[in-house]
């Protein structure tokens, strides 16, 4: 519901790091986004498309890597990969004690710039 | 064409600003309560009750966050509480700044518990920290037994659940066991209470459990002090 204000902070923080090592245009941004992080992919590139219009990413294309939900279990003491958004037990062995450890992030990674 | 390497969170300068504000609020000895609820949940009216029974005990102040209009703000300050009224002007969630730019307005020294109410939205006030001690969530019961399972995020982050509007749990066929189920399993420890805030049934479990979240709250920074001191 909010991407447009993650993509204002993605657009400040890819900005900042283009120039401070010393370019002046950006042509792609990559991003890491896990399912469970609340961002609409689709939506969060469409808000991206409107916000660089005449800044220095404005031919910018956005990749996305995105992270499914994993996590340990306690109770089997085994790792999984969910399919869902979130994780009611373990898909393994049904416990309860169980850790999320991916799916959350919302995290530039790398750019290509000139 | 060069790579350059980031690797940086996007909602980091929320995080930093977030992280900001908490530390005026701990300087100030302020419990601030961020309250979330889908629009028309019954916040403001949650409010209004917590003040009543609370107000003889504890210094309250309150900023309500709202994408237009003031009339939430006027109700709370009908009761003589100190109050902010932030307008998102669109976006549909309260963000780390948007509290740091009104927080000079409080007089948060004298404030025991900041209630923050977000915007009437159930998904991303979750994902935005504002500088808050806790986060409480509200549902009405009338909005279904299938939220928790639909928006699970705000349910995790949420130390407590409040179900509102119990009064008229008979003309629904809402099933408030399930509620409680979905919620426990998305967050083990988040406590639920019901509550009517028509009827005021339930409302001094959760005063209760407040002040008592207030106060251990106070003891472990205390313990810090000593520990820092040491
Ligand atoms: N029947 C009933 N109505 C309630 C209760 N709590 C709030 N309401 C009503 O729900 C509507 C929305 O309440 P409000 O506090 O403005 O919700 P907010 O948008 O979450 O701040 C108002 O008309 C309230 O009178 C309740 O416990 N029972
Ligand atoms: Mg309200
Ligand atoms: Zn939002
Ligand atoms: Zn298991």
């Amino acid at each position: 519901m909010h991407e447009v204000s993650i993509a204002l902070s993605m657009l400040d923080i890819a900005a900042e790091k283009c120039r401070e090592s010393g370019y002046n245009k950006i042509d792609s941004i990559r991003l890491k986004i896990g399912r469970a992080s609340g961002v609409m992919t689709d939506a969060l590139i469409f808000a991206f498309d409107v916000v660089k219009t005449d800044t220095i990413a404005s031919g910018a294309s956005v990749i996305i890597d995105e992270i499914p939900v994993s996590g340990s279990c306690k109770d089997c003491g085994r790792d999984f990969v969910a399919e869902d958004t979130y994780v009611l037990c373990c898909p393994r062995c049904g416990g309860m004690a169980f850790m999320i450890n991916t799916g959350r992030e919302l995290e530039i990674l790398d750019m290509e710039v000139s | 064409m060069a790579k350059v390497k980031v690797v940086t969170r996007i909602l980091e300068a929320n995080e930093r600003i977030a992280a900001e504000n908490r530390k005026v609020f701990d300087e100030a000895g302020v419990y601030v309560i961020n309250l979330m609820s889908a629009p028309g949940a019954g916040k403001t009216s949650l409010l209004e009750k917590t003040i009543e029974g609370l107000s003889k005990r504890l210094n309250i102040a309150v900023i309500e966050g709202d994408i237009a209009g003031t009339q939430d703000a006027e109700r709370i300050g009908n009761l003589g509480i100190p109050v902010i009224q932030i307008n998102t002007g669109g976006a549909c969630h309260l963000d780390a700044n948007m509290i740091n730019e009104v927080l000079e307005e409080l007089p948060l020294k004298e404030v025991d518990l900041l209630f923050i109410e977000n915007v009437g939205n159930l998904v991303c006030p979750a994902e935005f920290n504002i500088g808050e001690d806790i986060k409480v969530m509200l549902l009405s019961i009338t909005e279904g037994d299938d939220k928790p399972l639909k928006y699970p995020l705000m349910f995790q982050e949420s130390s407590a659940l409040i179900l509102n509007k119990m009064d008229i749990l008979p003309y629904t066929n809402v099933d408030i066991n399930k509620i409680r189920n979905d919620a426990s399993s998305l967050n083990p420890v988040i406590k639920i209470f019901e509550i009517s805030c028509k009827t005021g049934g339930g409302m001094s479990e959760w005063t209760d459990w407040l002040v008592k979240a207030k106060v251990s709250n106070q003891r472990s920074a205390g313990s810090e002090k000593l520990n820092t001191d040491s």
